[in-house]
């Protein structure tokens, strides 16, 4: 699957979407400022996910890294729900 | 609620907000700088829960951000939301036009 090493910011951002989300199937974290830990893509596909709207499957994901986000200068975030 | 304003946007996600809107014909919104106002920068966020800016509200209701946006965009929601506010998107006539391209 990745075929760099990690950052200790990707790493540790990793494991606390996997403590948040607990069914999660896929979980991706790519720190996308160049390794400054400034900003994160993050692709997270979880069934805690379905039925609830995109924004509500963001604020999930916002309030999971609440205390990551506060040293960040933003992050993207793709939710998705596995196929059924 | 945007980084810069609408005509220059301070922020490549603000800007993204900006060109979205812009795609669908709409460019008469309110648009709110927080770059100006620090009270204003923070108190949206507590006020929406929500970390970052751009913050896109429709009808006083808080819609998303940059990447909410962007999907609603791609998927066809966005059309939908504007038509439910009586503004008909743009791109409904660009479909129109393009057999005459």
């Amino acid at each position: 699957r990745s075929f760099t090493s990690q950052t200790d910011g990707e790493a540790r951002v990793t494991r606390v979407l996997r403590e948040k989300f607990p069914r999660a199937s896929a979980i991706k974290v790519v720190d996308i400022s160049g390794g400054c830990g400034a900003m994160y893509e993050i692709h997270i596909e979880s069934e805690e996910f379905r039925e609830k709207r995109p924004v509500q499957q963001h604020q999930m994901v916002n309030q999971a890294l609440s205390e990551e986000i506060k040293s960040m200068h933003g992050l993207r975030i793709f939710t998705s729900t596995p196929k059924p | 609620f945007m980084k810069g304003s609408p005509a220059q946007p301070l922020c490549g996600f603000s800007n993204a907000v900006v060109q979205i809107l812009r795609l669908h014909g709409v460019e008469d919104y309110r648009a709110h700088d927080v770059l100006q106002d620090p009270d204003l920068r923070q108190g949206i966020k507590n006020y929406s829960n929500w970390p970052t800016i751009p913050q896109v509200y429709l009808n006083g209701e808080f819609v998303g951000g940059c990447d909410i946006l962007l999907q609603m965009h791609q998927n066809g929601d966005l059309v939908e939301e504007l038509k439910k506010l009586g503004i008909r998107s743009a791109l409904l006539d660009a479909e129109k036009d393009q057999d005459k391209k």
